[in-house]
């Protein structure tokens, strides 16, 4: 199960963040340092892309500026949470066409429903790229 | 009124970088007001606002009322944006919650699917207790959707609320059944991740799904969803073993096919957790050949681990330290590449490898790598402590008196040999990254690994224990962390039960003890501190077998002794008193005037070092004090009692010991005074062997014993702590005895002092006489008894039992005299290893690293 997700900047600043386990609003401050100095000091050749974390683990993905963090148990499969969060960053992509930080920044609610419609309660609900992308088409089109 | 939208408050906080603080205060300010606005319009975009300001660290909560009333609106942006707001700010506890409830029914009834599936969004994730219970109903209701969109969203939401809810869950599971028959692949997944994160807490109820599941495997062919199933085997067939023998065919065809690296990983993962591997059917590799199934998987991984992708190395690695547990000789032959992979940059992947590698030590291979590790802890190690020019470490087979300067692992793999004098700088052989091998993280981790790969099942790997002694030394500098504890019990452990090498540990010790600095650095910060009291003792126990050094006395009072704990000082206080007398036996063999001569000076001597070493704020003139003399020990007592009772104790004794032998030696004569060759025999009349930590509890408490009756009366409990209740093993016999009196009694320790003077007040004072048999002598305040005063905080073995005089002295010593024939454990280097010593007629509660009891 996911635990929480965190998109970062590089300078720490959180764009996205979805907490998928109850966690106090003290424990999510200090979560979210800890997970920026974490992530952010490895080295993207040389090491991988998980990190163990408490009794958890991180995998994060980035992506020019920003890294995509997921926090799993220990017992989840890595390799399909990475491809996950690149699904994740594709759907963004075809959405907004060439999606960059400041999109994420003034459309923040359209990134909350597109990570709603591909993870709920901290499973992977959908894998189909079209399927999302539909989906989202039909919500902007309630608008 | 202009209001600013939610784009107009981004550019701005963006366009005042500078006064940032003061232009969102604004802005809070203005949202303040928007928000109790009756447009619904404007309350929502300040709903937005609110939002996104919630993520740049300001608490919104004061507004929930107002994000509930923008979640009923009808319109479908603004609800959304309500809903958002919600799952975003609320947590368990806000009280808001409850407003919700209606709402919620309301929108998971609509007839618009959108707001559905807004509301079951949120519902995921704000749900709690009570909304569970009052929605999962409603919930239900909605899995039977047209919509399959819907159904999938219903499911996993469904799985949120019965997580709050556990009643649900009988309702829930039938309806998850249906659900894997489902026709729209996303549902059947959405049920599937359901199922697997139900059945890894309870894997039972999920069983019947097995034939669904099954099918399902077999039949599909979306990998997340493969991946899914195939992890929820895993949480099954534990239970059911048939179930590896049916899951074999298909894994195993997965295996040899997939070309997806994640699926690949989760099928053997599975195999091996879910002991599919187990199953005795050959499966055919990629060229064709029947091989295990176990094999298989290996093979695979080796693609894994030995790929440069590094995230495919942590996995192949992960999953190897599995494999490991159940087929060890699989992983053996990977031995080179798991060693190579010590040496990488992630830190995660050499944590992993090392776990493998510690799994892999053999005999012939634990040398090797132990010197690879420790390597690696030299070669980086800013932090190590540097022995003194007349100290430092010895490889086996050395002389005592070489001089030495510091470890260096050569690269030939000879233990230790070390240059003269300087530091000589170690060359870094193209090995890691300095930065992995700092993180004290590793570093713990890596001597927790040698440790253990030495130490397993009793020493079964070891071939030479010297080396592992000198070893155990070497860390004591280059560990760089605090590994003291651990190194401390260690080096007593093997010392204890391998008589073979306790000459050479003796040795060890009192090189490290000469190790002034490594002293001084252990006094100041207790660093090392345990493990130099480990030395002591040890030197002190088996200073025997080592020719008698008069200066070893005086070496184990440090000039800074005061300033360790006083269980440590306890520890060189007493080992100093064993050498000092083991010498006198010595000695008193070839005794001459020069001996007696020697003797004397060297008695004053330890006197005068004896009270430096323990008051040194009092100079020079409490030791004139402690000057040979009539009533010298008169004076050591007022002073020692001063010092914690371990100390004085052993203060004392050491100052009337030294007392007797000055007497003794006033006038020379011609042959050495009976008790100088005497005063040893003190020490040496027991053998002390290890006990395990469990025995204390198997001695039987003879028929009739009432420790907690009260003897006299209780006296008044002044001190603030609460006195610790009776360890419960001793509960039993008296359980029918004084029943009523040790309930009041419990109750008497959970109310703590107050009220227990109270009583005692109520019942006529401490002071007077009574003869009702009511609690303890624990139970009373006074003097502690002696059963309960720490003594035995030394993990130094069984030192204090011997030493400390205990009122049920019949029981233990008892024990003592019973000497039991230590059986040999099966150990190459033809050594005894002792196994813990215990009661007879039963079995000894194996501890890891316990030989056969001792019977």
């Amino acid at each position: 199960m996911i635990r929480f997700i965190l998109v970062q900047n590089r300078q720490g600043k959180t764009r996205l963040e979805k907490w998928y386990s109850s966690y106090a609003e003290q424990e999510r401050q200090k979560l979210k340092a800890e997970v920026h100095r974490t992530v952010a000091s490895r080295d993207q050749k040389h090491q991988s892309n998980f990190v163990e974390f408490h009794n958890h683990r991180i995998v994060y993905r980035r992506y020019a500026g920003l890294f995509f963090c997921f926090c799993i148990d220990t017992n989840d499969n890595e390799l399909s949470m990475l491809e996950a969060i690149h699904l994740f960053v594709e759907v963004l992509d075809a959405y907004h066409g060439n999606v960059c930080e400041l999109d994420l920044v003034f459309n923040f609610y359209w990134v909350y429903a597109a990570l709603d419609e591909m993870f709920l309660a901290g499973e992977i609900q959908e894998t189909s790229r079209s399927v999302i992308l539909s989906r989202m088409d039909q919500l902007g089109n309630l608008e | 009124m202009f209001e600013k939208s939610l784009t107009d408050l981004i550019q701005g906080l963006r366009a005042n970088k500078r006064n940032e603080a003061e232009y969102i205060r604004r802005s809070l300010e203005e949202v303040q007001g928007e928000v109790q606005q009756s447009d619904m319009h404007c309350k929502s975009a300040a709903v937005d606002k609110l939002n996104y300001l919630h993520m740049l660290g300001y608490d919104m909560n004061w507004a929930s009322f107002n994000v509930v009333e923008v979640m009923a609106s009808p319109r479908f942006g603004e609800k959304r944006a309500g809903y958002l707001a919600a799952t975003q700010s609320f947590h368990q506890e806000t009280d808001v919650l409850m407003l919700t409830t209606n709402l919620i029914r309301k929108d998971l009834a609509s007839a618009n699917a959108m707001e559905v599936s807004v509301a079951l969004d949120g519902l995921a994730q704000i749900a709690t207790a009570e909304l569970a219970a009052d929605l999962f109903d409603d919930a239900l209701a909605v899995l039977d959707h047209s919509r399959p969109y819907i159904r999938k969203k219903a499911v996993v939401c469904l799985y949120r609320l019965a997580l709050k809810h556990p009643e649900g869950l009988h309702a829930l599971v039938p309806q998850l059944k249906e659900r894997l028959d489902d026709p729209d692949p996303s549902v059947v997944s959405a049920a599937v991740s359901v199922v697997c994160e139900l059945a890894r807490t309870n894997p039972h109820n999920y069983l019947p799904l097995a034939p669904k599941l099954y099918h399902l495997l077999t039949t599909l062919t979306n990998n997340w969803i493969l991946i899914k199933i195939v992890n929820l085997f895993a949480s099954l067939t534990p239970i059911e073993p048939r179930l590896a023998r049916k899951l074999h065919g298909p894994l195993s065809r997965l295996v040899c096919t997939t070309n997806a690296m994640s699926l690949l990983y989760e099928c053997v993962h599975t195999a091996i957790v879910g002991d599919v591997i187990g199953v005795p059917l050959p499966v055919a590799d990629s060229i064709g050949r029947e091989i295990d199934f176990a094999e298989l998987c290996a093979q695979k991984l080796e693609l894994f681990y030995e790929s440069r992708d590094h995230n495919l190395r942590y996995v192949g690695l992960v999953t190897l330290a599995r494999l490991q547990e159940k087929r060890p000789e699989l992983v053996a032959g990977h031995y080179e590449t798991v060693l190579a992979c010590l040496d990488d940059p992630d830190l995660s992947i050499r944590m992993r490898a090392l776990d493998v590698v510690s799994g892999m030590a053999t005999r012939r291979t634990l040398v090797a790598t132990v010197k690879r590790l420790m390597s690696q802890l030299v070669l980086s190690n800013a932090a190590a402590l540097q022995p003194a020019a007349p100290g430092g470490v010895l490889g086996p087979g050395q002389q005592a008196d070489a001089c030495v300067g510091l470890p260096q692992t050569d690269a030939s793999g000879t233990s230790l040999v070390s240059a003269q004098g300087a530091l000589v700088p170690s060359n870094k052989a193209g090995a890691a990254g300095p930065d992995a091998a700092d993180n004290p993280e590793y570093r713990l981790a890596v001597v927790e690994a040698i440790v253990g790969m030495c130490s397993r099942q009793s020493y079964e790997n070891m071939t030479d224990f010297e080396w592992y002694v000198a070893t155990l030394a070497d860390l004591v500098y280059t560990a760089g962390v605090d590994v003291d504890r651990l190194l401390s019990e260690r080096l007593l452990d093997v010392t204890v039960r391998v008589r073979q090498v306790r000459r050479f540990s003796t040795q060890m010790s009192r090189r490290l003890l000469s190790d002034s600095r490594l002293v001084s650095r252990a006094a100041a910060g207790g660093a090392n501190a345990m493990t130099l009291a480990a030395a002591a003792y040890i030197l002190g126990e088996y200073c025997s077998l080592l020719p008698a050094d008069p200066d070893d006395a005086a070496l184990l009072l440090p000039a800074n002794l005061a300033a360790f704990t006083d269980e440590q000082q306890a520890t060189f206080v007493q080992a100093s008193m064993k050498t000092y007398t083991n010498w006198l036996r010595d000695v008193a063999g070839y005794w001459s005037a020069d001996i007696w001569e020697q003797v004397r000076s060297v008695t004053s001597s330890i006197q005068r070092t004896l009270s430096q070493a323990l008051f040194p704020s009092e100079g020079a003139s409490s030791g004139d004090a402690l000057e040979a003399g009539p009533d010298a020990a008169g004076d050591v007592a007022e002073s020692a009692a001063r010092l914690p009772l371990q100390v004085s104790s052993r203060l004392r004794q050491f100052a009337e010991a030294i007392e007797v032998v000055s007497v003794a030696t006033s006038n020379p004569g011609d042959s050495a005074p009976p008790v100088c060759a005497e005063l040893h025999s003190l020490f040496t009349v027991y053998e002390l062997n290890p006990v395990s930590a469990a025995a204390q509890g198997k001695v039987p408490v003879p028929e009739g014993l009432e420790l907690d009756s009260f003897i006299g009366i209780p006296i008044p409990d002044t001190s603030l702590k609460v006195i610790p209740p009776p360890p419960p093993q001793q509960q039993q016999p008296r359980s029918t005895a004084a029943a009523e009196s040790s309930h009041t009694r419990g109750s008497r320790y959970s109310k703590g002092t107050g009220e227990h003077m109270e009583r005692r007040d109520r019942e006529g004072g401490p002071f007077y006489l009574r003869d009702d048999a009511h609690g303890g002598p624990r139970a009373r305040g006074g003097p502690p008894d002696v059963d309960d005063i720490p003594v035995v905080a030394l993990e130094l073995g069984s030192e204090p039992k011997s030493e400390q005089p205990r009122p049920h002295k019949e029981r233990k010593s008892k024990k003592h005299r019973k000497r039991k024939p230590r059986s040999p454990s099966p150990a190459p280097a033809a050594v005894d290893i002792a196994g813990d010593e215990d009661m007879p007629g039963i079995p000894t509660e194996a501890q890891p690293g316990t030989g056969p009891a001792a019977l």
